[in-house]
């Protein structure tokens, strides 16, 4: 009779266990993906829709991994070199896109995904080629928590910075800000070099979460998950992204253990139900002011 | 010589494909003024259904594509009324459309890719034109014909829809300003059930051409057509049906050469820089309008 019973709780244990263990990789990738979504944030917040986060991330990561592999350097110090890369390559793209008006600067950040995808296949020095490299890089779990909080910190207090509220105006109408005299283009700039260290940052995240990156890590499908990501948690504050990722990474998971056949259907019907009754997203500022004025 | 020859044809017919899902992609995006994600599936869906219509139901050639074409497009009249429509009767931006259109993306995606068991699948011998015609030495299959005729008639009947027709007159009044196009006595929501009809249905007709020549029929077809058919709508300049055709041959020609005597590995490499450059040095491409400014 003991016999017969005892396996049963230790099989709960193990299906603890399991969704502890699956549960601690989403809450992981959540923090990850945040940084990625809080990249396109970044220049969302100063009114450009740039998928170009994709290219830093993908610079930070190969980058990143390839000096820890191949000058067995502390994965602490690759973590701001990767941000440093990200943010000089979007101040060079930042000096050629910004000429562009909005709808095509979409574009061209879209066509910049493309050619990363063929410059990391054809340089395999760096970057594995088309095999892909591992990333030999652990990350724990309060060490990201930790950086998250920081670059929480961070984008808080520039949200009320002289920066912040320059931004918002710049987002809001261009026209106005330049009679107020701030600089859309200097502004936008800054925007893009927090886009760059912030996504840069990101990208070796992934990769060291990852443990292997190969050239469809860093592509189109990540910069579409993440701009859904900042949509879908409001694109109106600094913490939709965070909570934009969330619920994206957490949204599969979910969707998984309710609906195993179609997991992605019910993510995709989840996020265009999102869109179509919340529009400016879960965490919006306007909403919140209007609700504590109705007070 | 020879070679040459028979190359550059294989280039016009691998373009003509690039071309004709771009036209799909170009009317979405000048008429309803949204960068849909979404577009990339019609031609996978297109190309599932009339795969089943041949095998399944052993309709004959030109009946399958029919119904492979008409499934096309009611899907993307679906998706327009569904994912659309609410953001559009509330005039929300581009940016709320691009992610109801990634939701979009997801969803049918992953139900194409049930739906051919993840698997790739091919027309089967015998529910297509495999004759092969002869000029001199190079050999000419029936299919690649049909591709490059398609196109023709196509690009044809779009020109002359678009520059000498009411409807056309319409669909470009409501693609610069729905309201303005409804004064003018114009019914913005019946041209845009027309125009998300015809784009689907030509990206479907792509689809549906280019999962028989490329012996692919999964959920890959569409995202290959998509990258490359977004590249020709922009070179060729998206407002205009011939410059995409004209920019997606070019495209499919260059591609094919430089594969053959350059290295494959640049292939992706050329169409994507020329499309960056297009972008930075003459966004409204080959033949684009210039007095484009919609926010």
């Amino acid at each position: 009779m003991v016999a017969l019973i005892s396996p049963a709780p230790k099989k709960t244990m193990q299906r603890l266990f399991d969704f502890w263990s699956a549960y601690q990789s989403t809450v992981a990738f959540a923090i990850v993906n945040s940084f990625l979504a809080l990249s396109t944030y970044a220049v969302l917040s100063a009114g450009i829709l740039s998928f170009a986060t994709v290219t830093y991330a993908a610079l930070g990561g190969f980058l990143g991994a390839r000096l820890v592999l191949a000058s067995g350097l502390d994965s602490l110090l690759a973590l701001p070199i990767a941000a440093l890369a990200g943010a000089g390559l979007s101040y060079l793209v930042a000096l050629v896109f910004l000429r562009l008006q909005s709808h095509w600067m979409a574009l061209a950040s879209l066509s910049l995904i493309l050619i990363t995808r063929v410059i990391v296949i054809n340089t395999p020095w760096v970057t594995g080629g088309v095999v892909g490299m591992s990333v030999p890089m652990p990350l724990s779990l309060s060490f990201l928590s930790l950086l998250l909080a920081l670059a929480a910190f961070v984008f808080w207090r520039l949200s009320v910075s002289w920066y912040g509220i320059a931004a918002q105006s710049v987002r809001e109408d261009p026209a106005v800000a330049s009679s107020l005299g701030i600089s859309a283009r200097d502004i936008q700039t800054i925007a893009f070099v927090i886009s760059g260290a912030v996504g840069g940052l990101g990208g070796i995240l992934l990769a060291g979460l990852l443990q292997f990156i190969s050239p469809d890590t860093y592509f189109v499908n990540i910069a579409f998950t993440m701009i859904a990501g900042v949509v879908l948690g409001g694109s109106y504050h600094w913490s939709g992204a965070i909570v934009g990722a969330a619920v994206f990474t957490a949204l599969p998971v979910v969707a998984q253990a309710a609906f195993p056949e179609y997991q992605d259907v019910a993510n995709g019907v989840v996020l265009l139900a999102i869109m179509i009754f919340l529009p400016r997203g879960l965490i919006d500022p306007r909403a919140i002011r209007l609700r504590r004025a109705s007070r | 010589m020879e070679l040459f020859i028979e190359q550059l044809i294989n280039g016009v017919a691998l373009g003509s494909l690039y071309a004709l899902f771009g036209l799909g992609f170009g009317i979405v995006f000048s008429t309803l003024g949204i960068l849909n994600a979404a577009q990339g599936t019609y031609a996978s869906w297109g190309a599932i259904v009339a795969l089943n219509a041949a095998d399944q139901w052993k309709l004959p050639f030109a009946a399958s594509l029919l119904t492979g074409v008409v499934a096309a497009g009611l899907i993307a009249l679906i998706v327009d009324q569904v994912a659309f429509q609410p953001l559009r009767k509330r005039g929300t931006s581009m940016l709320g459309a691009l992610i109801t259109s990634i939701a979009c993306w997801i969803i049918l995606d992953s139900l194409a890719g049930t739906a051919t068991g993840h698997n790739s699948l091919s027309f089967p011998r015998g529910t297509y034109p495999s004759t092969m015609f002869h000029l001199g030495t190079i050999p000419l299959p029936a299919m690649q014909l049909i591709t490059i005729a398609a196109l023709l008639v196509v690009t044809l009947g779009l020109q002359l829809l678009t520059r000498h027709s009411r409807l056309g007159s319409a669909m470009r009044a409501v693609g610069w300003d729905q309201t303005a196009a409804s004064i003018g006595g114009v019914n913005p929501r019946y041209v845009v059930v027309i125009t998300a009809f015809l784009a689907g249905a030509t990206s479907g007709f792509a689809g549906v051409l280019g999962g028989i020549t490329t012996q692919n029929v999964s959920f890959m077809l569409g995202e290959g057509l998509m990258l490359k058919g977004f590249a020709a709508v922009v070179v060729g300049g998206y407002d205009d049906v011939r410059g995409t055709a004209l920019a997606g041959v070019a495209l499919g020609v260059l591609e094919v050469l430089t594969s053959q005597y350059l290295s494959s590995g640049l292939r992706d490499g050329i169409t994507y820089s020329l499309l960056l450059i297009f972008l930075l040095v003459r966004p409204r491409g080959l033949f684009g309008s210039l007095n484009f400014s919609r926010a």
